[in-house]
């Protein structure tokens, strides 16, 4: 984007671009990444050449409905087939479930034992901790003279594996599998 | 505004037209737009010939590159690929085929009432 030729526009012109482009953004979010990019600056570079010829305002109309305008760039991308699941961000969303639910346990023994010896610095025993209700389970923390030497339990609780399953498959978005979605996306109209 | 039913003709033959203009020019999308108004087609939108550049484009049709414009961010111009130039030479062929038996019927003046069926005739 040459920012120094944008200036020719004013100010209230720009942002009104900017506004049609990110409402047009957030209807393509099925694109993949760089696809999207690419469609938003030339996007960009065709409003303000229109705008420069009808004025902004008639350049945006121009457009049309920016939802009709986003179906036809989805349909353009994917054809008759529709948008496919991304693996990749059902893969993304079930680490992150995994390396959340991993630090809270981390982060709940830690301080379990911090309390622990807080209360006394040179505790010695089996101490239980209560775990994370519904998420994860009781543990046993074995201190010796105030240093931990064993730690069982804090398992993730079925919640958790519940949420990576629903995070695999929003984040995945893998109901575009499904036969009967794979239908109705291939009888909607195209551009 | 073109009506319902000629838009529904225009998006079949809309990529043909986009191919046909920048294998005479390289074009940018809104100069094509502009030139699509150009020859007649004064009620297409712009929303309509952007998703069929995009169109051509994943297909292979239509290779792209960016210039720098003087009064904008830069442009990205179009111009067909060799797939391109095969599908624009079969696809007009095809739609000179098809006009060359649609025109003689369509062309004479609709009759006031139909005739009577053959074996009444």
């Amino acid at each position: 984007m040459n920012r120094a030729h944008d200036m020719r526009l004013p100010l209230d012109d720009r942002l009104r671009i900017e506004r049609t482009l990110w409402t047009l953004d957030s209807h393509l979010d099925d694109l993949p990444f760089r696809i999207k990019r690419a469609r938003r600056r030339e996007m960009r570079a065709t409003l303000y050449a229109a705008a420069a010829d009808v004025g902004t305002a008639e350049a945006v109309r121009r457009l049309g409905d920016l939802t009709t305008l986003a179906a036809d760039y989805l349909a353009a991308e994917y054809g008759d087939r529709g948008p496919r699941p991304s693996y990749t961000m059902g893969a993304v969303w079930l680490i992150t479930v995994h390396v959340v639910a991993g630090l809270v346990t981390e982060a709940g023994t830690a301080a379990f034992t911090a309390g622990v010896l807080a209360a006394e610095p040179r505790a010695t025993g089996d101490f239980r901790w209560s775990g994370v209700p519904w998420f994860i389970d009781e543990a046993t923390i074995t201190l010796r003279g105030g240093e931990e030497t064993a730690a069982v339990g804090g398992a993730w609780a079925p919640l958790v594996y519940l949420i990576s399953v629903a995070a695999l498959v929003v984040g995945g978005r893998l109901w575009r599998l499904l036969p009967w979605w794979r239908r109705r996306h291939a009888a909607a109209p195209h551009g | 505004m073109p009506s319902t039913q000629d838009a529904q003709l225009l998006k079949g033959v809309l990529s043909l037209l986009l191919l046909r203009l920048v294998a005479e020019r390289e074009s940018y999308g809104y100069e094509l737009v502009q030139r699509l108004r150009g020859i007649g087609l004064s009620g297409i939108t712009d929303g309509t010939v952007y998703p069929a550049l995009a169109r051509l484009e994943r297909e292979g049709r239509v290779a792209t590159r960016l210039a720098e414009s003087r009064s904008g961010p830069a442009r990205k111009y179009y111009r067909p690929t060799g797939d391109g130039y095969r599908a624009l030479t079969e696809g007009a062929d095809g739609w000179l085929r098809l006009a060359g038996v649609v025109t003689p019927v369509l062309s004479p003046p609709v009759p006031d009432e139909p005739a009577p069926p053959a074996e009444e005739g």
